[in-house]
């Protein structure tokens, strides 16, 4: 080891020795420092967990969905228009999409029903696969237990349970209610030969906008939602909260800051006294920065660590139970889904910035001013 | 050799309470040699001490040592100065409380970059020179007066100072060890060390070992004995 | 303005790092009138402590910008997903005019930051402090440039629709252009491997000889910038069709994307580090003759030259790996 690197060794351990000695006074510091770093990473890991998931449903969504406007209003899609649309150069397929929303006056809660296209998850007449929230919300006394939906009062219609949706992808599944084709068109008494809208695959993304281009000019009433736009809404929204909760952090990072400069100007008179011996004794002004330096990394990185894991701890394992309401949204259906853990390396840099150089930089100067001490003092 | 010329030191200048701690003192310290500042309280002996031992920069005036001008040295330089030519041990001995007697004594040599077997080596030899070899891992608050004392001449030599520099070191002791300490200070001449105290003590300035007394009075030279 | 969190933490680094440099500015101005090494008067040794707090609030400022700088061009690359038409950081960076001078002026505050640095290291061995007035007035320089550079950011980022339609990387790293951009990319994948291979041989040669001779350390400091002229064009007219096994597609930001498993890291620092440490080095040779200085400055350039050296030699193990382990066919 060559002396520069023992040097900070010897620095290091003086330091551990230091801290040692005033643990509960370092402790406190770093749970309150831990808690500012908990707060900022719950907000960021929860949120970019949302947007990955959001990105992850919209992979097997099509990439064009096509509406039927009327008087601005979406409307229901004539069949006709399927063909038109198949019809298309560069277009792979067309589907009627067949879906709705329910109030619940049960629960308050809003139900979408939804024919499936996947055969597999198209129940037996008279029965539905439900989304996971709508058993826990009705309170269903069994697993399997059939759904009755109620349109108006005195009416009644009873869905057999044919399965249930994992809870895996639940932020956009939690309140689906899947059926056949001729139950749906029964139960909102919907004429055959319409759609809630259409579906369009295009093999090639680059040509979306040329396609949709073309579609304008057959179908001049409709209005065209591309998969990237809803990617991107999803996005912005996501980041847009996310940001929102750490600009509110800001105060509190703000607060931190300030009673870490105060903590580190407002010395003990014993600490004071301490790094007046060390300049008399031969440590220089750069000496004592540096095993400052060192105390100040040590809590930083020990209080990072501590609220990330903490913070990890609290969305991945338990739910983000303290933010999910502001970020997910206010339904009363609320998905109940683990999230997929994943750490992302911008989002950990940007963290360290946000928490650990407001710390660095509320402490630089009264360690300085500590440090520049006359060596001569202990003599007077 | 240590030389002072016209060197005056002022404390807070150009203050209403501006002190004049030391008017135009001209000095020699040679090496291998006992030199004793006596004088009342608040004659200067404690800042001329810190001006000798590269503690605190003249006002004006220089200082020499060995050849080397060092009164105009950025304070980083001067703190080398300093390491690597003098000792301190101060009347109040500021050892720091908490840490032991090993702990304290290593601590002038963390800037350094010491290889850690070579430092402990370096403090067990000290330790046991000065009786202390027992008590390397009590905490230094747990020492009597006459230890700490011995703790302090431990870490004002773990640098392996040529000279050693202490204040007042009689003040806080009785006789029995006001002799042990002078017998500390013939050991470290026989080392061939110089030793530059600051007393006014008649005990001390008037030991056969001391070869010099500078007297002191209102910041300036009084009287100089051989 | 859209509201991230990467953009706060970019432009708390920005506010930080204004305060310092208009701090050291200010206290540059009281150096350049009252430094006297000779005084031992108060006020000199409170402006000779302070100037310790200057090197290391500018160390804080200058270790913020090197993260700052990757994480700019970072969240720029992640932010592409936001904007009509952007596939890397070249489109979010072209979604308003502020988007790509913000990132020269943060590159250019690195350079200057680090040279100021290195400056700053020595002067402080001198046992008279000799560059101090010259370390001050140069922060007088640096001070507008991190000051228009963070203007420029926050400009940028207050411009952020995402309803704009920016152009990718594919539209301004094409030959058919005109600007600079075009020229290096237009530039023969033969003829800019020669070049950078020439560049990297001058580079090693007045390294060579910088050390043994102990001096002309400025010619190095020529032969690094050259070189870095002579690596961005090879990135973007050759090493990039290696990383991506595409004969078209030269865009210099999408190397910094995880599927090219962050290639572009590995090729940007070793280059921007050599580059700086060269350029440091041939600065202090400037100073060879400044007496206290005489004792520190050989080793000094040395560590410099050997850094750089290094730097260099692992770019060039980087280029070389990825042409090797490229299924792109280019020559022959």
């Amino acid at each position: 080891m060559t002396p520069g690197l023992r040097r900070q060794r010897a620095l290091a351990e003086y330091t551990l020795a230091a801290m040692a000695r005033r643990r509960g006074k370092n402790i406190g510091l770093v749970a309150v420092y831990a808690a500012v770093v908990f707060f900022v990473a719950s907000a960021m890991l929860f949120s970019a967990a949302l947007r990955r998931e959001a990105a992850i449903v919209l992979s097997e969504a099509p990439e064009l969905v096509v509406q039927n406007l009327l008087m601005g209003r979406h409307e229901l899609m004539p069949g006709a228009a399927v063909e038109t649309l198949a019809g298309i150069r560069g277009v792979a397929g067309a589907q009627g999409r067949l879906w709705g929303y329910f109030y619940d006056r049960v629960n308050g809660a809003n139900y979408t029903l939804m024919v499936p296209f996947d055969p597999a998850l198209i129940p037996p007449a008279g029965a539905a696969i439900f989304g996971e929230a709508i058993p826990r919300t009705r309170d269903h006394p069994w697993l399997g237990a059939p759904l009755f939906l109620s349109r108006h009062p005195g009416d009644l219609v009873r869905f057999n349970a044919a399965g249930q949706l994992t809870a895996a992808q639940g932020l956009v599944s939690s309140d689906l209610i899947l059926i056949g084709e001729a139950d749906f068109r029964a139960f909102f008494g919907l004429p055959p030969e319409v759609y809630t809208d259409i579906a369009v695959t295009i093999r090639n993304p680059r040509e979306i906008d040329t396609i949709v281009q073309k579609a304008e000019a057959l179908l001049p009433d409709a209005r065209f939602v591309t998969r990237d736009e809803i990617l991107r809404t999803y996005q912005k929204i996501f980041s847009w909260r996310e940001g929102i909760l750490v600009a509110l952090a800001g105060a509190s990072i703000l607060a931190f800051a300030i009673f870490a400069a105060e903590k580190a100007s407002g010395l003990s008179a014993d600490e004071a006294r301490e790094i007046g011996i060390l300049k008399a004794i031969g440590w220089d002004m750069r000496d004592v920065i540096a095993m400052k330096l060192w105390e100040g990394g040590l809590v930083s990185v020990g209080a990072f660590l501590a609220g990330t894991v903490a913070a990890y701890l609290h969305v991945f394992a338990f739910g983000a139970a303290l933010f999910a309401p502001v970020l997910k949204g206010w339904s009363v259906i609320y998905p109940d889904f683990p999230l997929a853990p994943e750490i992302d390396g911008i989002e950990m840099t940007a963290l360290f910035f946000l928490t650990v150089l407001p710390y660095l930089a509320a402490t630089l100067v009264p360690i300085w001013r500590i440090a520049s001490a006359d060596p001569d003092q202990v003599m007077r | 050799m240590i030389s002072l010329r016209s060197v005056t030191k002022l404390y807070n200048e150009g203050r209403p309470n501006e002190l004049r701690a030391l008017s135009d003192v001209s000095l020699e310290i040679g090496r291998d040699a006992v030199t004793v500042f006596k004088g009342p309280s608040g004659s200067g002996k404690t800042t001329l001490l810190s001006i000798v031992g590269c503690m605190a920069r003249p006002t004006s005036g220089r200082v020499l040592v060995d050849g080397r001008m060092v009164s105009g040295l950025p304070e980083t330089f001067l703190t080398e100065e300093r390491r690597s030519t003098f000792g301190f041990v101060f009347q109040r001995f500021n050892l720091i409380r908490g840490l032991t007697v090993a702990e304290n004594v290593a601590l002038p040599a963390a800037p350094l970059g010491p290889d850690p077997r070579a430092l402990a080596a370096r403090i067990e030899t000290r330790l046991e020179a000065l009786d202390l070899a027992d008590k390397a891992d009590t905490p230094v608050e747990h020492l009597s007066g006459g230890e700490m004392q011995r703790a302090a001449i431990a870490r004002a030599l773990i640098n392996d100072a040529p000279v050693l520099i202490a204040d007042e070191p009689t003040a806080n002791l009785d006789t029995d060890l006001t002799h042990r300490f002078l017998d500390i200070v013939a050991d470290l001449r026989a080392e061939g060390r110089s030793v530059i105290l600051s007393s006014h003590d008649p005990r001390i300035w008037q030991s056969d070992l001391v070869d010099r007394v500078v007297g002191m009075a209102d910041g300036r030279l009084a009287e100089v004995a051989a | 303005m859209i509201l991230q969190t990467p953009i706060l933490a970019l432009l708390l680094a920005a506010a930080l790092s204004n305060a310092v440099a208009l701090w050291t500015a200010w206290f540059g101005l009281r150096v350049l009138r009252g430094w006297d090494i000779a005084s031992g008067s108060r006020a000199q040794l409170r402006l000779e402590r302070r100037t310790g707090l200057a090197s290391t609030l500018f160390g804080f400022v200058m270790l913020i910008q090197i993260a700052a700088l990757l994480l700019f061009v970072f969240n720029a690359d992640r932010m592409a997903t936001l904007f009509v038409g952007a596939m890397c950081a070249v489109g979010t960076l072209n979604v308003n005019a502020y988007g790509f001078p913000a990132l020269y002026l943060k590159i250019a505050v690195f350079f200057a930051a680090s040279l100021w640095l290195i400056l700053d290291r020595v002067d402080r061995q001198g046992r008279d402090y000799p560059l101090t007035r010259l370390k001050f007035s140069g922060a007088l320089l640096i001070a507008p440039l991190v000051l228009t550079g963070a203007g420029t950011e926050l400009a940028f980022f207050l411009g952020l629709k995402t309803d704009v339609i920016t152009s990718c990387c594919s539209k301004m790293f094409t030959p058919a252009n005109d600007g600079i951009a075009a020229e290096m990319t237009g530039t023969a994948p033969a003829t800019a491997l020669w070049f950078l291979g020439l560049a990297g041989v001058a580079v090693a040669a007045t390294g060579t000889v910088s050390l043994a001779a102990a001096r002309l350390q400025w010619l190095f400091a020529l032969a690094g910038g050259v070189f870095f002229a002579a690596a961005l064009t090879a990135i973007v007219s050759v090493i990039s069709l290696y990383v991506y096994d595409h004969p078209n597609h030269h865009c210099p930001f999408c190397l910094l994307q995880r599927e090219y498993g962050y290639v572009g890291y590995a090729l940007y620092v070793p280059l921007f580090a050599g580059t700086a440490l060269a350029m440091g080095a041939g600065l202090l040779s400037l100073f060879a003759g400044t007496g206290s200085l005489a004792t520190v400055l050989p080793g000094a350039l040395r560590r410099l030259v050997w850094a750089s050296l290094i730097c260099h030699g692992l770019f060039g193990a980087v280029v070389l790996s990825v042409i090797a382990t490229s299924r792109l066919v280019l020559f022959g």
